[in-house]
């Protein structure tokens, strides 16, 4: 048997041959091949399948190994099987023959015909075989950063990320895990109850405690990788939550995906967008969302009263940067267009002079597009010279707090891919209350608005999961449970994921400030998405 | 095949949507049912929304819908790779089938998810089931799409509650065919020439 072919069938639909898998269905006369066939379509890549439908009007059940096979007789000696509410279990349990039949017929283990929806492939004996071995070992490893009372936890921090801010996202991490040990929303009584079968008999829902880890990186990007594997030996942990990036987050994310761990919305401004892969989960694409929502305004001439596309762009970052991937995404999205698009990198440590000599470089006609820190901003000088229309990440300069010089304040046009602030009062009035009954000193709040809603997200996942502490599933059960919030979302007007999304908040808008002094913004267009 | 609703687990949770919405309004059995899917006739009000067509237009629902042509629409997103593929295949199959007489009709999908379905993603999805000329995707603002889902009677809370519902209309003015699960594109299209037939509307207007 070819390693990985039954794998290949499963997430992918090419068979071991390199053909295409195809799935029928008879009565419609239709035909689904290669990827639309793939089991992970429907049963998910943690073989536990899903629904859809508010009345379950169709479920897509589990068909990981223990699944299947598992005895239904209440009194066997085998593991209990966590529940799944959309699983089949008034049947027999399968054998390798009637699970073939199942795939390829569509009976089930008691020769019954399964629904229309569940497709019949015409699988070769070899094919077969790798297939339903990889269904076998599916959903039979633990998972790392489990035990019977503790549940492991780690938050990533890269060297580059500001200490105060490290300290500001800990602490509220701290309280919430705390908090979240000393009054544990299941309990560890096993539901047993008066049922029968396999499914009263795993409605446990322990309660295990919340620990968590800090993992700090230190030196060069290229050793991350290495330091995360090495962490992970020490500390083996079920997924990352929150964190803090600084430049660069994209060795984190991969070690996310190589070690098939979820990553749940780590604070980072640019986030790999990598949308093949599976257990990375942000809140939004950050400054990639902030270059398309310029790149859109850009090209529909919204920034002019004119209407028309922009002449020419000028764009300024620091090399290394968050703004330099948002530089390159603006002008890969402007190329199509024809919109010529010049970049003025700040050399490194080239201090107020610097920023004043690559903005100066901008010709009146230019749109201007500033993808800097808070510090950069602020050293911007006179706007004598200024193009007329100016654009700058709402996300790197520090949203209405950021310290631009008056003389730029009334000409800068700035992404704000958040809820406005009137706006979202009721959405973090939550976090801040929470924060200050525990007198957690508020140092950035968006930060920690945000990472008190990533530790509410997984405690609200993990009571979903129950027992079935998986973590493809922790990923899918985030996926098709995040939209039920619907006023704590924090900074974002919504969070809307679903099977195969990784950007839970897509949209911004674009503001400018009120008057010269203070925070107010005013809104000069809806909520964009672009 | 049990389905083990009832049954209390710290999952059902994920159930409770629906109660709410569960009132059809002035809806009662017509044709003959079909394999796995349950017909009923149904009078919607065309909501006055705009939407966003897959080729970049921005549209209103009701002008889209009430150009005199016969509709068949449904409810998708393109993300989606349960349930839609199979939804979007049938219509597919069933343009297919309508051969010569598919220059009459108007197919019309709308993205639940407006927000990721953006007019480039929508008309990627519409070119891979080979929607021609006769079949469009719509999307939208967020709240718009949530509008037309209401009218049509189709939104449960949230995409999770989405399910297969296909909705076919002669002219209009005429009731809709509502058709609740997976009607095969034989099915449909039989469905199709009956309300065509009894509408009067077989003879080609033009
Ligand atoms: C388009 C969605 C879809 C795809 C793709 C799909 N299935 Fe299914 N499958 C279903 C549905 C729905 C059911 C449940 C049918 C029912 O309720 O009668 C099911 C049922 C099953 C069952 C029976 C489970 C039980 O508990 O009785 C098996 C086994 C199975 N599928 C295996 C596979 C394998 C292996 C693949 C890939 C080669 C696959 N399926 C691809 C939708 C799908």
């Amino acid at each position: 048997m070819q390693p990985g072919a039954g794998e290949s069938i499963y997430l992918r639909g090419v068979l071991p041959s390199g053909a295409p898998l195809e799935g029928k269905r008879q009565a419609a006369g239709l035909t689904t091949t290669g990827a639309d066939a793939a089991c992970v379509g429907c049963h998910q890549r943690s073989g536990l399948g899903t629904y859809e439908g508010y009345n379950f009007d169709v479920t897509i059940p589990p068909i990981a190994g223990p699944y299947l096979f598992h005895s239904r007789e209440a009194h066997t000696q085998e593991a209990v099987l966590p529940y799944v509410p959309w699983m089949h279990s008034n049947r027999d349990p399968y054998t390798d023959a009637t699970l073939a039949r199942a795939i390829r017929e569509g009976l089930d283990s008691q020769g019954r015909p399964l629904s229309a929806l569940m497709p019949r492939f015409a699988l070769s004996d070899a094919d077969m075989d790798a297939l339903i071995e990889y269904l076998k070992q599916l959903g039979s490893h633990p998972a790392p950063g489990v035990s019977e009372r503790e549940l492991h936890f780690a938050t990533v921090i890269t060297p580059d990320a500001d200490p105060a801010r490290r300290k500001a996202m800990l602490d509220v991490m701290d309280h919430y895990f705390a908090d979240k040990n000393l009054f544990p929303i299941g309990n560890s009584l096993p539901l047993r109850t008066s049922g029968h079968g396999q499914q009263a008999k795993s409605m446990f829902m322990s309660h295990r405690l919340w620990r968590l880890h800090v993992w700090d990186l230190t030196g060069a990007a290229s050793t991350w990788g290495a330091q995360l594997d090495a962490h992970m030996e020490r500390e083996p942990v079920f997924a990352l939550v929150s964190g803090l990036g600084g430049n660069n987050w994209a060795p984190v994310h991969q070690f996310c995906q190589r070690r098939q761990l979820p990553c749940l919305f780590p604070n980072v401004d640019a986030p790999l967008d990598n949308s093949h892969d599976f257990y990375p989960l942000y809140f939004s694409r950050g400054v990639l969302l902030e270059a398309d929502l310029i790149a859109r305004q850009i090209a529909y001439g919204a920034h002019a009263a004119s209407a028309a596309p922009a002449a020419s762009v000028l764009q300024v970052y620091r090399p290394g940067d968050g703004g330099e991937a948002a530089a390159l995404a603006l002008a890969a999205a402007l190329k199509p267009l024809g919109i010529p698009v010049r970049n003025q990198p700040l050399a490194p440590a080239s201090g107020a002079k610097g920023v004043r000599e690559a903005v100066g470089q901008a010709q009146k006609s230019d749109v201007l597009v500033l993808w800097l820190r808070p510090a950069d901003l602020a050293d911007l000088g006179d706007a004598a010279a200024a193009p007329a229309v100016v654009y700058t990440s709402g996300v790197m300069g520090g949203l209405e707090q950021a310290p631009l010089p008056a003389a730029w304040r009334s000409r800068v046009r700035m992404t704000y891919p958040y809820e406005l602030p009137e706006k979202r009062e009721l959405r973090v009035k939550y976090a801040l209350s929470w924060f200050s009954i525990r007198h957690i000193p508020v140092v950035d709040e968006p930060l920690q608005v945000n990472t008190y809603i990533a530790c509410g997200l997984l405690a609200e996942t993990l009571s979903h999961m129950a027992d079935n502490l998986v973590q493809p599933f922790m990923i899918e059960m985030l996926q098709t449970s995040a939209e039920r919030r619907l006023i704590n979302t924090g900074y974002y007007p919504h969070l809307v994921l679903a099977l195969n999304q990784h950007f839970a908040s897509k949209g911004g808008y674009i503001v400018h400030f009120a008057r010269p002094e203070g925070a107010q913004l005013v809104a000069d267009s809806d909520w964009i998405v672009p | 095949m049990l389905r083990l609703l009832g049954v209390a687990a710290p999952l059902i949770g994920l159930a409770a949507v629906g109660a709410a919405f569960s009132q059809e309004s002035s809806e009662q059995s017509a044709p003959p049912r079909a394999s796995h899917s349950f017909m009923s006739s149904a009078q919607y009000t065309v909501p006055d929304v705009r939407l966003v067509r897959d080729d970049g237009k921005a549209v209103a629902l009701p002008e889209e819908m009430n150009d005199g042509r016969p509709v068949v629409l449904n409810f998708i997103y393109t993300t989606c790779s349960t349930i839609c593929p199979l939804m979007s295949q049938t219509l597919a199959q069933f343009d297919h089938e309508l051969g010569a007489d598919r220059g009459r009709v108007h197919l019309m999908s709308i993205s639940i998810d407006p927000e990721e379905d953006t007019v480039a993603r929508l008309h990627a999805y519409a070119q891979k089931f080979h929607a021609g000329p006769e079949w469009q995707h719509y999307t939208g603002t967020a709240q718009a799409s949530l509008t037309a889902q209401r009218a049509f009677n189709v939104w449960r809370g949230d995409k999770m509650g989405h399910s297969s519902v296909t909705f076919v209309r002669a002219a209009p003015g005429t009731p809709w065919l509502r058709i609740e699960g997976f009607v095969t594109p034989g099915e449909l299209l039989q469905q199709y020439h009956h309300l065509l037939e009894q509408s009067g509307a077989t003879v080609a207007t033009r």
